[in-house]
């Protein structure tokens, strides 16, 4: 099952050649829609890196009696490798914001909902270096994450009525405003499994190197 | 466990009653920041909604000064641990809610005259300003509790604080700096969604908080 | 009534402080009634030991259990004990009187005997003194009183003796022979006395 994540080798050339080979570019966007293969699956892993450490550190609390360490430790690995995408997406996204609607900053429902994922994201390191010295460090960051994704609701119902949209909305059902032809719906969505597999494939060697780590300390003693 | 829940809040006030110095601080703490932004104003007239976002900041930061403090003290003069062997989880974070919140309700009380008169403010809709105003507040002040209870736990406390506390605020601010705004101009209170809003995130918030509590505070 | 039948397991305590080992491998099994004396030098790790079993640190390895009529019981089990220790902060805006009416209603037990435990500490003419016009000779006595007022089977006195008199020490030992026959009493100790008081004894260090 985790050798699953070796496929990131064959998909991800594949995602990139059909980027910039088989998609077309888009009307009005020109070339610089390519970036829609990077900028999309790169905010879909920001999004499920933190759901996926949010759903780790409630099993970490609630099972297993606090024992099970390696689940902190797989939290803490998917929420840095969030952070990174999370960064690259932003960057990414105002590139294209710049090209397409002539701001690197807009506002936008979206831009404005990863910059809260980024603070939530740094809140969480934060506070992780804060506790270095406490024993209950692992129980303290876990379930400020928790908290922290129970807030995600209310952002979902808040910020589209703040902010209004300047983003082809949604991007990948597009019913409405973008329709994505088939050759780029297909190199979008293997982009996206591409990335997915790219943040599995960190996270399992991540997780590895936690788990050397820990053995290592043992090994002290 | 009422029982416990009523000598637990009657601990907090008479310890805060006795050494009154941190409610002091948190009051001045109020009052020069409103009054700074005031004085840095120099009367210029602001707009509705830039007034909404002046006071929600002075807000913000007014609990950021404040509302750690309940949980500081216990582990400062190390009583925590008494605390700890004693009390049922429950007991003390009802009685550090109630006191937080209550707390953040006098701070308001203070910072929103002190506002309106130097900055001459009229409100348009002053039963919708204070709804949105006090509303806010407990949204805010149930949200941060745990977070202090956090925070206490941590070293370098006091820039810690607003960064955990920011992320998980901001679709309160949001939504009563826009509510707040409305009732200062014309348009008055167009939707009760908002009010709702604020009261399902409060008790939402609030039982995540009783669920999670435990893990925070025992060791 | 039903007799409760309690007993503590210990199990293999390990601590370490970074790489440096503090506890190695310490096992004990106590029921009711028992005592035990934990003695060592400084540094030896006697309070560490006490703070484990009182579940105020977690041992790097190991477990301690609490049974009571052969079920075990869920940790946090504070209320079954009553821990006395140097580390101990009370409040002191409170006064003695407040502070033990606290501790009563926390522990949802009665208070009273409240008139009868300040007696017995010599502490009924300062009842209404805020700690902080308390000697540390009083605290200490305020300490064993809110530890033993809601009569938990289990006792863990880290150093009892310190800073007390002896009248103080006189009383803290009558009242422990009195309830001998009903507890499990750990004291971590390095006064000969207050070790030869108990039944079994651990050496560390």
């Amino acid at each position: 099952m985790k050798y699953i994540y070796r496929l990131v080798y064959i998909v991800m050339p594949a995602a990139i050649a059909m980027a910039f080979l088989y998609a077309p570019p888009a009307e009005g966007l020109g070339e610089s829609s390519r970036l829609l293969y990077f900028h999309v699956p790169l905010a879909w892993v920001s999004v499920l890196a933190f759901s996926i450490s949010g759903v780790l550190s409630v099993l970490f609390l609630f099972t297993g009696n606090g024992e099970r360490r390696e689940l902190v430790h797989a939290a803490h690995n998917s929420a840095a490798i969030g952070l990174l995408f999370t960064v690259l997406a932003t960057f990414s996204g105002s590139v294209w914001s710049k090209l397409s609607w002539g701001a690197y900053w807009n506002w936008d429902p979206r831009q404005t909902s990863i910059i809260v994922l980024m603070l939530v994201y740094i809140a969480y390191f934060s506070l992780e270096s804060a506790l270095r010295e406490n024993p209950s460090r692992q129980r303290i960051v876990s379930a400020y994450l928790v908290f922290a994704m129970v807030t995600v609701p209310f952002f979902v119902f808040v910020v589209p009525r703040i902010f209004p949209s300047l983003h082809p909305d949604p991007v990948i059902n597009a019913d409405r405003q973008v329709h994505l032809e088939s050759a780029m719906k297909i190199s979008l969505m293997t982009a996206i499994a591409a990335f997915t597999l790219l943040y599995g494939y960190i996270l399992n060697l991540a997780n590895r190197v936690s788990a050397i780590n820990e053995q290592k300390k043992g090994d002290l003693r | 466990m009422v029982k416990t829940i009523i000598a637990h809040i009657k601990k907090d006030f008479r310890i805060e009653f006795r050494n009154r110095y941190a409610v002091s601080v948190s009051f001045s703490f109020a009052f020069t920041t409103t009054l700074a932004i005031s004085l840095a104003a120099g009367g210029i007239p602001f707009s509705p909604q830039t007034h909404a976002v002046i006071l929600w900041v002075i807000m913000f930061f007014t609990a950021m000064s404040g509302l750690a403090h309940i949980f500081v003290r216990e582990e400062d003069r190390g009583t925590s641990l008494f605390l700890r062997l004693n009390s049922p989880a429950l007991a003390v974070f009802t009685a550090k809610l109630l006191y937080n919140v209550l707390l953040f309700f006098v701070l308001q009380c203070m910072i929103l005259p002190v506002y309106l008169f130097f900055m001459q403010l009229d409100v348009q809709s002053p039963l919708f300003f204070l709804g949105y105003v006090f509303l806010g507040g407990i949204a805010l002040s149930s949200s941060l509790t745990i977070l202090a209870a956090i925070v206490a736990r941590a070293g370098a406390r006091g820039a810690l604080f607003p960064v955990i506390s920011l992320p998980v605020s901001l679709p309160v601010l949001w939504v009563v700096i826009q509510g707040t705004s409305r009732s200062l101009g014309r348009a008055g209170f167009s939707s009760p969604g908002d009010m709702v809003f604020l009261l399902a995130f409060s008790g939402t918030i609030t039982a995540v908080s009783y669920l999670l509590f435990e893990f925070v505070w025992h060791d | 009534m039903k007799k409760n039948e309690y007993s503590l397991q210990g199990a293999s305590l390990t601590k370490f402080f970074g790489t440096a080992a503090v506890l190695r491998d310490i096992s004990f099994s106590l029921s009711l009634p028992s005592s035990l004396a934990i003695t060592g030098p400084n540094g030896s790790g006697k309070t560490t030991l006490l703070e484990i079993i009182a579940g105020i640190q977690r041992p790097t390895k190991g477990t301690v259990r609490l049974f009571r009529d052969d079920t075990e019981l869920r940790r946090p089990w504070h209320h079954e004990t009553g821990y006395v220790s140097p580390r101990l902060r009370l409040y002191d805006e409170l006064t003695a009187q407040e502070l033990i009416e606290f501790t009563c209603a926390s522990r949802s037990t009665l208070r009273n005997r409240a008139d009868e435990f300040l007696a017995m500490f010599g502490l009924t003419g300062h009842r209404k003194k805020m700690l902080s016009r308390y000697s540390s000779g009083m605290a200490q006595r305020l300490k064993c009183i809110l530890a033993f007022i809601s009569e938990p089977p289990i006792l863990l006195l880290d150093e009892p003796g310190s800073n007390l008199d002896r009248e103080g020490k006189e009383a803290l030992f009558r009242y422990l022979e009195s309830v001998r026959s009903e507890r499990i009493i750990i004291i971590a100790t390095n006064e000969k006395e207050e070790a030869d008081f108990c039944g079994e004894r651990i050496s560390l260090g």
